[in-house]
């Protein structure tokens, strides 16, 4: 490359707006990209408070008034918010002094804003697809989940590469939209290990206390408690589990099933060993992974699974049930334990194992953060995604475009 | 001059009078001498037409077929009017001179590929949602509005077909009237006002 190369991000959430996962994904993505010397600007929507241009680490940042349009309801808001998004990118595209490499949008909501930049100023649109209506709503009934699934549709045919986050994805996104292989790529989520690095300084000793005696072994459950996270399996297996080893299980995290758990542990009569904490602040959340005995993602269907890679760099071991991204994150007694989704003897198994054999869970520690350094380091998940671009880019340089 | 029109009805697909309008204004500029391209839609009968009128005309359909509203419809719609209208103008060795929009449906594209590419339009008004939708300040009806306001304030020049129009724009959007020009249809001038205003609005006029 003659020039550093530069790249737009089109995302509806940067922090601090953040409603799910693609928020904190874009935030480290990009602050990484800049540290391997690829210049970054982001084009995201507003939030109240953050400015509506800012550099952060090198990253330039662009608030866009993402309501500036009255809307009869959500998705006809997405469409009009990527009017103003793409009228913003197109200004702040045809200012520069150096010219967008490549366009990469995140997901549908950025669908309409990404297909016109590329066609306007004839550069590559790159997607990562985080998720599929289809696959959210486990089908498509209405007439908004059809016309949502097909802009995502839209949205990966006018995309040079779709970038998944898990093999698992690769091949849902793959059968979702019947595309060929060879426009398919999967660079995983990273996590950031410095932020546990720093936890880890603190007096966490101190901090177990609130949430368990000295003789409990801390069990902790982070995730929505809603049906595919399966926090119910991980509470049925609580008394089987009690039966070998003294433990308090935390469960951190809201959503409809919470009182149906409360009532089944009440009925248990096992109240003084379980603590629903509800949704966490940040730093209290980072002290619990870091002084969880065990980790427990017992999901029943996961794109990715997020949470055990972030227990996994807290140096927490993991029980996970094998499904998802998750069966390609956790290597079986190497880097945790896998148990068979929606079955609590089998969960109650791998719990009982990782907490009564201190060698054995001290090893599946030492693994799983290796693992976690060599493969979902934010730095390497940045080098995998510019070899991306540059292979995009020599590609376009022999077509009619370039 | 190379000029561009945008309008969602063009014969043979005739909606209003939009479609029969849009046809004798491109037929004439084109016997004045003026390269024109005309962008529509089409459900199916899609790609680049040249008509024995010696007009250039691009049908689009929608790569979204299913929708919940007209809104999300023409939303969609505008991104393969942009990708039409890059076409040209990349074919056409960057160079367009004006974008010439009939009402608030193809907008969206007129004001991304200003603020991209810095091609100038007109915005050609037909009909306003006030007019259409009377009393009906609705979510729905107010995102069009929202639509049209933005034309008002991205175009180079505003054309209104009477005096009346031009009043009603003034009162509802707060246009500068001297922005606002009056095209009457039925004037013996008529074809030689559409040019002057073209030769006008050529290369960006000022917002007046």
């Amino acid at each position: 490359m003659k020039h550093p190369l530069n790249v737009m991000f089109l995302t509806w959430e940067f922090p601090p707006r953040i409603i799910g996962g693609i928020s904190p994904h874009v935030f480290y993505l990009s602050k990484s990209l800049a540290e391997n010397g690829v210049k970054v600007h982001v084009v995201t929507c507003d939030f109240p408070g953050a400015p509506a241009h800012e550099t952060l680490d090198g990253v330039e940042v662009y608030r866009v008034d993402s309501y500036r349009n009255p809307s009869p309801d959500f998705a006809t808001w997405v469409y009009l918010m990527n009017l103003n998004m793409q009228k913003e990118a197109a200004t702040i595209t045809a200012r520069l002094p150096e010219k967008i490499d490549v366009f990469h949008a995140h997901d549908w909501l950025v669908a309409t804003a990404g297909i016109g930049l590329k066609h306007v100023f004839r550069k590559p649109l790159l997607v990562t697809m985080h998720s599929t209506e289809i696959g959210r709503r486990d089908g498509l009934h209405t007439s908004a989940e059809k016309m949502i699934a097909e802009t995502e549709a839209w949205l990966t045919y006018e995309a040079w590469k779709v970038i998944c986050c898990s093999q698992y994805m690769v091949s849902h996104v793959k059968w979702a939209f019947g595309l060929p292989d060879d426009k398919l790529v999967m660079v995983p989520n990273g996590v950031n290990l410095q932020v546990y690095e720093n936890i880890r300084k603190h007096d966490l000793e101190n901090f177990r206390k609130d949430f368990g005696l000295p003789e409990e072994k801390l069990v902790l459950f982070v995730g929505r408690l809603v049906y595919e996270k399966g926090a119910h399996v991980l509470v049925n297996a609580i008394p089987k589990i009690l039966d070998k080893v003294n433990a308090k299980f935390v469960i951190v995290g809201s959503g409809y099933m919470k009182e149906q758990l409360s009532a089944i542990v009440k009925s248990m009569g096992l109240e003084r060993k379980v603590l629903f904490t509800g949704f966490l602040d940040e730093d209290s959340l980072l002290k619990l992974q870091c002084s969880a005995d065990v980790s427990v993602v017992p999901s029943l269907f996961e794109p990715f699974g997020i949470v055990a890679l972030e227990a996994m760099a807290a140096k927490s071991p993991v029980v996970v049930s094998d499904t998802g991204g998750l069966s390609e994150i956790v290597e079986h007694d190497l880097t945790g334990v896998k148990v068979y989704p929606n079955n609590v003897d089998s969960l109650a198994w791998g719990v009982t194992k990782v907490l009564s054999d201190e060698t054995y869970s001290n090893r599946l520690r030492v693994n799983a953060f290796r693992r976690i350094q060599e493969n979902y380091d934010w730095g390497k998940i940045a080098q995998q995604t510019v070899r991306i671009y540059e292979g995009v880019l020599g590609e376009y340089s022999k077509s009619f475009w370039a | 001059m190379r000029v561009i029109i945008f309008t969602w009805e063009y014969p043979p697909r005739i909606v209003g009078q939009l479609a029969e309008y849009t046809s004798n204004l491109s037929t004439q500029l084109v016997r004045n001498k003026i390269e024109t391209y005309l962008v529509t839609y089409h459900p199916y009968m899609t790609g680049l037409t040249e008509e024995p009128n010696g007009v250039k005309t691009v049908r689009v359909a929608n790569p979204v077929r299913t929708h919940i509203g007209v809104l999300t419809w023409v939303l969609t719609l505008n991104q393969e009017v942009e990708r039409a209208a890059a076409n040209i103008y990349y074919q056409a060795n960057k160079s367009v001179d004006l974008i010439d929009v009939f009402d608030w449906h193809f907008i969206p594209a007129a004001v991304i590929l200003k603020n991209a590419l810095g091609i100038p339009f007109i915005y050609s008004v037909d009909s306003l949602e006030d007019h259409r939708s009377h009393q009906a300040d609705m979510p729905f009806n107010m995102a069009i509005k929202s639509i049209e306001w933005l034309g008002f304030y991205e175009a180079s020049i505003v054309t209104a077909k009477s005096g009346w129009m031009r009043d009603e724009i003034f009162r509802i959007y707060q246009t500068p009237k001297e922005k606002i020009h009056v095209i009457s249809p039925s004037s013996s001038t008529w074809i030689n006002d559409v040019l002057k205003i073209y030769a006008l609005a050529q290369g960006g006029a000022s917002r007046a």
